[in-house]
């Protein structure tokens, strides 16, 4: 049976289709001034690490974290920015740095240890620290921000 | 008092809607016909089916006054029913009126105007039918509120003054539209939502915060204040005038529908099996605590599967394969009381309604759900119960 109808996209041929870029709001930064924070947040982040304060530099890495299409450097910069600062936490201090971020700051960790792992090949690096995170991140956070990493569109 | 629990049925209840004395209730048992219960003692007993759609009914209303059912379908159509004598043998029964709802796909929720003299349904084609009675030709006819709909409207909840209309949809946003029909309303007074009001004006627009679908949406008792709940677990509260926001991000799973209670309280309830009060005012809202006492009555059930406490996976699956890996057990790891939740619905919520008003409150809230079951609430009967529930911050 011929079925190669099924493939016809026909989301082309209606003149009122619901576009990505409408699901939410544009990043109103341009592209290249994204990467310039994405790398600037790095040495601070540094810094901040240099003083052992895990939870300010958590804050500096996920405030205005990069999103939406045309920042897939600054994304990736922003990721590897954050998995210096997991891997350098104590697993026992995981709870108490968690706790003091903010719900915009947990629901947007939440979206990079997804990306974390669902980066191919990160995973053998890091996998066990971001699922460490991940699990204590959980029993804070509640799995209502697992269901908003899934849901929100503006993906990291 | 505890909660009335009422078995309907092995199948999920899409929706449900009580009459107006409250002693019968119609239901969709995930089907094409609406079913109707008379309560008879402790049970209920099904005397009527409404049968007529050809697919899935979607959502049912009782107007309380008038006595006329509605019911939306995925067959996109919409029937009235009104209890008519019939002319040989003077049986009173259902008779159905077709909507001409002009919708090409599925409708998906559909409410009564306060007057009972409109009707709004949502739909799948974008677009939301608001309905009202042509006497001359003796049908409902429906005047279609397009713009902006971008996507799939999942709700819509009337404002008291019977003109404006609030909309949940699969685009993220929920919306207050103006549903002005020359023929039907007087000129409404102004409201916090605008004075001037044609059809179709969009009076408000309102994103969830975390992209996620707006499921339902509610009025308060006086209109002025709107609530959202949206599939980014988590629910809105907009103050038109302020203008404020306030988003309570919750740290379970998603509710899917919501009522107000009174003008400071509203319930929600959804995937997480249990209704939710939340409460506030201007000045700030926060979760209260739940209806379902999840810890007293069942305490000796021992940790708690299923939905739990905020961010405990479920261990208990967890377990089960730690010990088939490590020790060999298969099966018969746990007696078959595991699997049972603690909640009383053992399965998602599909629908909340008000059940009785006491004294400018509603008292008691009724729900449906997946599992089959109808329960009746007491809606001040709120027990803010740490571990099931311990966690919900605002």
């Amino acid at each position: 049976m011929d079925n190669a109808f099924r493939k016809i996209d026909i989301d082309a041929y209606d003149e009122d289709v619901l576009q990505e870029e409408e699901l939410f709001d544009a990043d109103p930064r341009d592209p290249a001034q994204v990467l310039d924070d994405a790398k600037q947040r790095q040495s601070a982040v540094r810094s901040a690490l240099a003083r052992s304060d895990v939870v300010g530099a958590l804050n500096t890495v996920l405030e205005n974290a990069p999103y939406g299409p045309n920042v897939e450097e600054a994304k990736t910069v922003t990721l590897q920015t954050l998995l210096t600062i997991l891997n350098t936490t104590k697993a026992t201090e995981i709870p108490a740095v968690i706790k003091a971020l903010s719900q915009d700051g947990q629901d947007t960790l939440m979206k990079y240890l997804y990306k974390g792992m669902a980066m191919p090949g990160w995973g053998d690096i890091s996998g066990s620290v971001l699922l460490g995170w991940h699990e204590k991140l959980t029993e804070v956070a509640g799995t209502g921000c697992i269901v908003r990493t899934m849901t929100d569109r503006r993906t990291v | 008092m505890a909660p009335e629990v009422f078995n309907i049925a092995q199948t999920p209840i899409t929706c449900h809607a009580f009459s107006a004395d409250h002693k019968q209730v119609a239901v969709s048992l995930n089907s094409n016909d609406a079913q109707i219960y008379t309560r008879q003692g402790a049970a209920w007993t099904p005397t009527e089916t409404l049968s007529e759609h050809d697919k899935l009914i979607t959502s049912i209303d009782w107007a309380p006054n008038s006595n006329r059912i509605v019911t939306a379908s995925q067959d996109r159509n919409a029937y009235v029913w009104q209890q008519t004598p019939d002319p040989q043998t003077g049986k009173v029964t259902w008779k159905p009126t077709l909507v001409l709802l002009r919708i090409n796909r599925a409708a998906t929720h559909v409410r009564w105007s306060p007057k009972e003299d409109k009707f709004a349904v949502a739909s799948g084609a974008r677009a939301i039918a608001i309905c009202s009675f042509d006497p001359e030709n003796n049908w409902w006819v429906s005047k279609l509120l397009k713009k902006p709909i971008r996507s799939t409207v999942l709700s819509v909840d009337w404002h008291p003054n019977n003109v404006l209309l609030a909309a949940g949809s699969a685009d993220m946003k929920a919306r207050v539209f103006s549903a002005y029909i020359k023929e039907v309303d007087d000129k409404p007074a102004a409201t916090v939502w605008g004075s001037k009001l044609p059809f179709n004006t969009i009076c408000g627009e309102y994103a969830s915060p975390a992209g996620g679908w707006v499921h339902a949406v509610g009025f308060s008792p006086s209109g002025n204040v709107l609530a959202f709940a949206s599939h980014d677990s988590s629910i809105s509260i907009v103050y038109p005038d302020g203008p404020a926001i306030y988003n309570i991000r919750i740290s379970s799973l998603p509710f899917v529908t919501l009522t107000w209670t009174a003008e400071d309280t509203l319930v929600a309830a959804g995937h997480d099996c249990q209704p939710v009060v939340f409460s506030g005012s201007e000045a700030g809202w926060q979760g209260v605590g739940s209806l379902d006492d999840s810890t007293s009555a069942k305490a000796g059930a021992g940790p708690r599967a299923g939905p739990g406490g905020v961010g405990r996976l479920n261990s208990l699956a967890f377990s089960t394969f730690r010990d088939a890996d490590t020790r060999g057990h298969t099966g018969a790891g746990g007696t078959p009381s595991d699997t049972k939740l603690l909640t009383v619905h053992q399965n998602t919520i599909t629908s909340v309604r008000p059940y009785e008003v006491r004294g400018g409150r509603v008292s008691r809230v009724s729900t449906s759900g997946v599992d089959g079951n109808l329960v009746i609430w007491d809606a001040d009967n709120v027990s803010a119960v740490a571990g099931a529930f311990g966690g919900l911050r605002v």
